[in-house]
Order: structure tokens, then C-alpha cells, then sequence
């Protein structure tokens, strides 16, 4: 580690990472708004001197979007040495997001763009920002829900891991079989759709354990009906049951991540192209700078 | 489940002898052969005789001339006596090529960049997978392997050099210690030395007067003195209280040498079990007779809560144990014991000065301010670290739960844990793909450990203090860094025997198949056996700015942290 890095290391360390984390928001909201400010005073000036604002609004848009989508450039070239940590690239792409919000306003104000391309340019930035927004809260909220379930367990993992499952709960049934099929039953009438289909599109939405308590309650109303060498594996059968849960859990969420980036960044490159032919056509027929 | 006894034979001390080879005439031999000709079998206790110790816990071992015996830097758990012929021990530190060790130098820029383009297709893939001219051949193969050096006399210079030749000792320090070989060891010609291993040779000295006043002798000679002076309660002492204090200064040992190799097993067992299982070095209210340093190792200092024993915070080398109350007691006629148990986490070295000593030559020499505060009246007073000083903990600051993980985990071990924040970590594998990046396509970590609430340890080397990893490399390629003290392998100098992966207790330390840069597997010659070579994270030593790992992460969820001290760790976790 380079001696700056290890003194940079030091300070950061003098305070708490909460306080850090804290302090860090406070200052990045502060120098935010002084920048919105900053921005609105030199508009005010140029429209008292009859000037155009909109090039002025219109290059710091296309600045903002240049450097926003650089973090993702950042991000490809991680081997490259002094190009910043990607916690500050970070902060400064959610702030300079928020700055261009400011700026977007300014630049088309609260109107309904009018032409074709500046109605798909206006969508394509509202579907941007609006995922840029749902994406913080989700990178805030979602990593705790996943802390929540015990079982740790990478995306790539799941299927594997799923696949297991059934293979374990199909070998339980087919030895459960041998004495009373109050198991087996339950599990084609219930338990297969549970293990062996993926979960629906509201689940993937809107995770819950409704269903898995449901079957384990179930199966614990089964166990009266079993004999005792199947007990144990009617309770085998409810762990695994929340074993499938917690996998699918992750599964939601870590992919519910996963997708959001992949939302984010798609629209993001069809804006850009979109916002430099929005530039090429405004210089083209706008006569030139003012 | 079955209630029936089954019977077994007992484990027993020596059911794995250090060497098969070892004959009742070759122990015979050795009987003859001084030092051990001058001992007394009488003097060894019946569990553990003389002819015993020799048959089980040495071997013996030959050197063809230019072989490589020890390398400076190495970690060892064997001494080593001359019984025939002649080595050299080198004054003059050798080229890391020369030891096998790797050469890390800051990749440019553009080298950085080139990675962009350079990195290969194909998982594992080297253009190079052995040394060339690095002036050293190699003689047999996995664990037996010899390293040796083609022309001693054109790359050592042999003014630099001491003789060391039949009958003499070396090596002793370092295995009793555990600490870095001091020097190389070269044999000049044909030798054979009888390599005692490290549980052996700690009985020849209990049991052998002479023996245990020669390493004593030596060590007082060249270690002692310095340790007592790098200890912050007495660096300002007067010489002459030094040397009165380094003569009656006690070296002890405790734990097993070998724990990476126990603690799994333990780690099995119930919590409280395996507190009491820990060898105690000092224990809460038995009279406080000692002041205590910790020369290596860690210590868990704990103090009675109900009926067991709760973690208050850890010590590591360096830190002290004991004079608070060896001063009350000074001070005061009302005697008080220790305020805590001090029990052995691993292996631990201590160094024990009695507290009349530590009175007459300690607590009579410096001021009033220098002297820790008093106890408190209650029974269970809170500890209080002294300020400024490395590994004090902070009770009440830390979670006692992820104290207690860290302990028994014995993730204190670490230098450069990789923690991660499971609360900010939106397991977006960044880091992975950051890894790879800087290491040709190849991540040298997982994002997968053991947990405690919110904070993983992550499958990446720790950089450990006690690198167990490193004892028994045949080729030294596996060493610390002496710039930045983070272990390394040398990829061109490993032989992919394993052993270091086998010995890292945190499964950190990964063996891969290599394949050349067509993705083709690359086979032995001979066997058709693959090539594999030891892998591991190696805190990206060639790139210029730092883990890539932590620069990475987006959301400030991964962390490289010195866990041997517990302060950074309170950082990162108070409030969270």
C-alpha cells in the first residue's frame, strides 16, 4: 500500500465509519445545492443580458451525462491505478445525478417537451434518473433484507443449490414411500410445484415466506399421520422447505439488483446517443452558438 | 442412535513418528554421538525418554553440497544438529532470486493499462511455470525437495560467511520462537544433520540441564535483552536494570505449535468447552506473582461471568499483562490477584518477570505518573487499556459476540482481513471481477466466509501474523514481503506440492492446474501428472494502487483491516 493510501487509511479511521458515512452525506448534499445555486445565479444573469441560456444549460446536461456514465467506464477499468476509488465515484455520480436533475429542469423547464426526439430524449432521462433513485434506495434497503436470512449464498450458486434441494427432498419422499405415502402424497399434490417450478413473477416482485410457513404449517398438520421412522423426515422435509425459501429469496433480490443495473445502464447508453444527436441537430438548426 | 461402547486404543504422543526411517540402530548411533552422549537417560521422564524423543521426534536428514538447509526469512518448526560434514551460514542477505522468493516491483502505468488487452482468455494460464537463471537448481521432489545453489563460491561471498561444522546446533531459536530465520544455511559439502522437530527438542531441554542452559545462554545472548527493551513498561529503564532483569526473566511456551492443524477440530465444540480447553497462562484471582509479556501469539483475556468465561478482549505480541496489579499490590497491604485469566489462543510465547523483581528493578524506577492506575475496590473492575498503544481492546465497544467470533475463528491472526459490510454489500462482485482484472483473469479470492451478524470474513489471505502457511515450503516460495510484510508466492519457484495450502487454517490458500496461454493443461513430462501451482491473494503487490479489491467497491461495504488490533475493527463496527 502507498504511503498516501495508508495515511488516507489512518485518517479515515481517526473517526467512526458511521460518522464518516454521515458526514460524508451531509458535505455531498451541501456542495450540491451550492452547485445548483451557483448554476441557477449564472442563468439569471444570461437571461437579464437576453442571452440564451438553453447552450449553456444544454452543454452542462451533456457534461453531467458524459461523466455520469463514466463511472461504468470506471468500473471496466478497475485494473488502472490512480483513477479514483469507486466509493468516490460513487458519491459524486449520485450528486452530480442530483445536480442534473437541477440543470434538466432549468433546460426544459416543467413543460412537455414538444418535438418527437426531445419527448423520447425527456423519457429516456426521466427513466434514467427515476432508476438511478429506485437503485439507491435499493443498494440501501435490500442488502439488510438479504443480512436477514441466515444462509449466505452467491447468485451464480442458486440454481445448483436449488437443483440439490429437490434431489434431497425427492430422496426423502422415495424412502418416506416405503412405509405410508402421506409424504409422497403431499409432496406431488404440493410440495412439487414449491420445488420444482420457478416462483412467479409477483414473488420475484414482492418476496414473502407466506408460502413456505403455509407448507410447513401443512406438514406439521401432517405429523400425526405419520409413523415414527417418518417423522424425522417430515421435519427434514419442512428445513428444506426453508431452505428452497431462502434461496429464493436471494434469488429475488439479489436478481431484483442485478436487473435494476441492467435497467440503468441500458437506458443510460440510448440516452447519451440520443442526447448527441439532440446536440448534432440543435447546432445543425439552431444557428450555431449565441 | 447405538449407546455402545466401542474400544480403541488410545491416541498416543508418538503413533506419528517425525521419520519411519528412524532405526533402534540409528539410535543407537546417536547415543554415542555428542550431546547426547553426555546426557543422563536418568534425567528424562519415563513418558518421554531420551532414545524415545530420538526415535520419534528426529530424523535424519542428508544435504548434497550447495543444498539450501533453511532460508533467511523462512518460518521453521525444527532444530538442526551437524553430524557430519560442513555448512555455511551466510552473513550477507542473498538475492530473492536466490531464495526463490518473488520480486515485486510497482507495475507502470502503461503495464497497468496493458492489462486491459494482455489478460488471458484461459483460467491459470503462464507463459513460464519454473525459474530460469536464477543460479539454483532442484534435486527430488514434493515435500523432499531440494533447492541448491549451482556455484556457492561465484554467488556467496565466503568472507560473508560463518562455518558451522559436526557437533554444532543451529536453527533453535527460530523454532522455539517462532520467528523468521535469521540467516541461510548453505552445505558446503556432503552433510548430515539430524533435524529434531519442535516438540522433541522442547523435552531434550526440559530433561537436559546442559542443553537447556546452552539455548537459554544463546538466548539471553541475543534476544533477551532486546524484547525486555521493546517493551513500552520498561524501555526506559537503565541498562543495569535491564541486565538484572534479563537474568531472571522466564521464557515459557504454551499451546500447540501445530494449532492450525487442531482448531478446526475444536472448532466443533461448544464455546465454553473450548475456552477451558485453552491452556491458562495466568488465572483470575490466583495471586498476581508474574508481569507478563507476550512475545508471540494471542491471548484471550477473559473473566468469570456466571459459570463460564466471558471474552474481554485479546492480546498479541508485544502486549503486557499483570503490572497493574503487581503496582497495587506495591502500594497496597490489601493484596489482590489477577483481575482476569489470560489463556493461550494457539500457540503462545510469554515472558514472565516475578513481581518482587518487577518491584525492586521496575516499580522503584520510574514516577509516580508512569504507574498504572489503582484498581478499584469491586471485585470485577473494567479493564482499561492503557492509550497508545497496539491491540488494546475496548470493552463495552466492541460486540462481545464478534469478539468472541474473531477469537475463536482466530481471525486476529489477520493483518489484512478482508471484512465485508453484508449490510452495504449489494453483492454486486465488483471486487471479484476488480481482482481478476489485476490478476490475469484470475480472481484470488471468494466473497464467501464465515459470518458474524452483519460482518464476513471472505476467503482471502490474511496476511496472518503467524503465517502457518509458510513452515515447510521445500523451495521458499511462499514468504513474507520485507517491504510491506504481506506473504507471497512465487509462482516460478512453487512446485505445487500443497503443503502450504494444507497448512492455512483458513482454506485461503488455493492449488490450480495451470495451462499455457492456448488454454492448453500443462502436464509433467514424466508423470503426465498436471502442474499446479499455489495461489492466493497477494494484496496486489505489482499494482501501484493498492487491493483493487477495496478500491472496487462501490457502497464502502469491503475493507482490508488489521485485525490483530482490535481498534480499527471498532471503528468500522461502532453504531452499525
Amino acid at each position: 500500500m502507498s504511503e498516501s493510501q495508508s495515511n488516507q487509511r489512518q485518517t479515515r479511521q481517526k473517526t467512526t465509519q458511521r460518522n464518516y458515512l454521515w458526514s460524508r452525506r451531509w458535505k455531498g448534499l451541501a456542495l450540491s445545492l451550492f452547485a445548483i445555486i451557483c448554476i441557477i445565479f449564472v442563468l439569471q444573469i444570461l437571461q437579464s443580458s437576453l442571452r440564451n441560456s438553453a447552450w449553456t444549460t444544454g452543454y452542462l446536461l451533456m457534461g453531467c451525462l458524459f461523466f455520469l456514465t463514466a463511472y461504468n467506464w470506471r468500473k471496466k477499468l478497475s485494473f488502472l491505478p490512480r483513477i479514483g476509488a469507486s466509493r468516490t465515484w460513487m458519491q459524486f455520480h449520485i450528486y452530480v445525478a442530483l445536480v442534473s436533475v437541477a440543470i434538466f429542469v432549468c433546460h426544459v423547464g416543467l413543460n412537455i417537451p414538444n418535438g418527437g426526439l426531445e419527448q423520447l430524449l425527456a423519457i429516456l432521462y426521466l427513466v434514467v434518473t427515476a432508476s438511478g433513485v429506485y437503485g439507491l434506495y435499493a443498494t440501501r434497503t435490500v442488502p439488510k433484507k438479504l443480512t436477514a436470512i441466515k444462509s449466505e449464498v452467491l447468485f451464480e450458486q442458486i440454481p445448483a443449490r436449488k437443483l440439490q434441494l429437490v434431489l434431497n427432498a425427492r430422496e426423502l419422499i422415495k424412502d418416506s414411500a416405503r412405509s405410508t405415502d402421506v409424504l409422497s402424497k403431499f409432496y406431488l399434490n404440493q410440495l412439487i410445484y414449491f420445488f420444482e417450478r420457478p416462483r412467479s413473477l409477483a414473488y420475484l416482485v414482492s418476496p414473502s415466506l407466506r408460502r413456505s410457513r403455509q407448507l410447513v404449517t401443512e406438514i406439521e398438520c401432517l405429523d400425526r399421520y405419520l409413523t415414527e421412522s417418518q417423522k424425522p423426515a417430515g421435519r427434514k422435509l419442512a428445513s428444506l422447505i426453508r431452505s428452497k425459501e431462502d434461496l429464493d429469496y436471494h434469488w429475488a433480490l439479489q436478481g431484483r439488483l442485478k436487473i435494476w443495473t441492467f435497467i440503468h445502464i441500458g437506458f443510460t447508453y440510448s440516452l447519451l446517443l440520443v442526447a448527441i444527436l439532440h446536440g448534432v441537430l440543435a447546432h445543425s438548426f439552431g444557428g450555431g452558438l449565441r | 442412535m447405538s449407546s455402545q461402547k466401542v474400544s480403541v486404543k488410545r491416541p498416543q504422543r508418538w503413533d506419528a513418528p517425525f521419520a519411519s526411517d528412524m532405526t533402534e540402530e540409528t539410535v543407537a548411533h546417536l547415543l554415542s554421538v555428542e550431546p547426547f552422549s553426555l546426557m543422563t537417560g536418568d534425567s528424562f521422564p519415563k513418558h518421554a525418554p531420551l532414545p524415545g524423543l530420538l526415535k520419534n521426534d528426529c530424523r535424519i536428514v542428508t544435504y548434497e553440497p550447495g543444498d539450501i538447509v533453511i532460508r533467511q526469512g523462512d518460518y521453521g518448526n525444527s532444530a538442526f544438529l551437524v553430524l557430519d560434514g560442513d555448512l555455511l551460514v551466510t552473513l550477507q542477505d542473498l538475492p530473492k532470486e536466490l531464495l526463490g522468493r518473488k520480486k515485486t516491483e510497482k507495475m507502470s502505468w502503461l503495464n497497468c493499462l496493458s492489462q486491459g488487452w494482455k489478460n488471458s482468455r484461459f483460467a491459470e494460464s503462464r507463459s513460464r511455470v519454473r525459474a530460469t537463471e536464477s543460479g539454483t537448481g532442484i534435486r527430488n521432489s514434493g515435500e523432499q525437495t531440494r533447492v541448491f545453489i549451482q556455484d556457492i563460491p561465484g554467488t556467496i561471498h565466503l568472507t560473508q560467511t560463518h562455518a558451522l561444522n559436526r557437533g554444532m546446533l543451529f536453527g533453535e531459536l527460530a523454532a522455539l520462537n517462532r520467528t523468521p530465520r535469521s540467516a541461510t544455511v548453505i552445505a558446503n559439502t556432503k552433510s548430515i544433520l539430524l533435524e529434531m522437530r519442535w516438540q522433541g527438542f522442547r523435552d531434550l531441554m526440559k530433561s537436559d540441564r546442559g542443553l537447556r542452559e546452552y539455548v537459554d545462554h544463546l538466548y539471553r545472548k541475543h534476544s533477551l535483552r532486546g524484547h525486555l527493551r521493546q517493551t513500552p513498561e520498561l524501555q526506559n529503564l537503565p541498562n543495569e536494570n535491564i541486565n538484572a532483569l534479563a537474568k531472571i526473566t522466564r521464557f515459557e511456551s504454551y499451546g500447540d505449535f501445530t494449532w492450525n492443524r487442531s482448531f478446526k477440530k475444536q472448532s466443533r465444540e461448544d464455546l465454553a468447552q473450548r475456552i477451558t480447553m485453552e491452556p491458562v497462562i495466568a488465572e483470575q484471582n490466583q495471586p498476581a506473582d508474574d508481569f507478563i509479556m507476550i512475545r508471540n501469539g494471542f491471548v484471550r483475556l477473559s473473566r468469570q461471568y456466571g459459570e463460564g468465561h466471558r471474552t474481554v478482549a485479546y492480546l498479541g505480541k508485544g502486549q503486557t499483562f499483570g503490572l497493574r496489579e503487581i503496582a497495587h499490590n506495591w502500594r497496597n497491604d490489601l493484596k489482590r490477584g489477577y483481575t482476569m485469566s489470560l489463556r493461550a489462543v494457539g500457540h503462545v510465547d510469554v515472558l514472565r518477570i516475578p513481581a518482587p523483581e518487577m518491584e525492586q528493578w521496575v516499580l522503584g524506577s520510574i514516577t509516580e505518573e508512569q504507574l498504572p492506575e489503582m484498581l478499584a475496590h469491586e471485585e470485577h473492575v473494567p479493564y482499561r487499556p492503557q492509550p497508545e498503544r497496539r491491540l488494546v481492546s475496548r470493552e463495552q465497544e466492541i460486540d462481545t459476540g464478534l469478539l468472541e467470533f474473531l477469537v475463536e475463528g482466530r481471525f486476529i491472526n489477520g493483518t489484512e482481513a478482508m471484512l465485508i459490510d453484508l449490510d452495504r454489500c449489494t453483492r454486486c462482485d465488483d471486487c471479484v471481477r476488480a481482482c481478476a482484472s489485476t490478476h490475469d483473469n484470475n480472481p484470488r479470492f471468494l466473497r464467501q466466509g464465515p459470518q458474524h451478524e452483519n460482518w464476513m470474513i471472505a476467503g482471502a489471505c490474511m496476511h496472518c501474523v503467524d503465517p502457518v502457511c509458510m513452515i515447510g515450503c521445500p523451495t521458499g516460495a511462499i514468504a513474507r514481503d520485507k517491504t510491506t510484510g504481506n506473504v507471497l508466492i512465487n509462482d516460478l519457484t512453487c512446485i505445487g506440492c500443497g503443503v502450504c495450502a494444507n497448512s492455512c487454517p483458513y482454506q485461503n490458500i488455493r492449488m490450480v492446474d495451470v495451462r499455457d496461454k492456448k488454454g492448453n493443461p500443462l502436464v509433467d513430462g514424466t508423470t503426465q501428472k498436471p502442474i499446479s501451482k499455489a495461489t492466493k491473494c497477494d494484496f496486489c503487490a505489482e499494482q501501484s494502487g493498492g487491493p483493487a479489491c477495496q478500491r472496487a467497491c462501490p457502497h464502502d461495504a469491503l475493507f482490508r483491516v488489521d485485525l490483530t488490533t482490535p481498534n480499527p475493527l471498532y471503528q468500522l463496527t461502532q453504531g452499525s
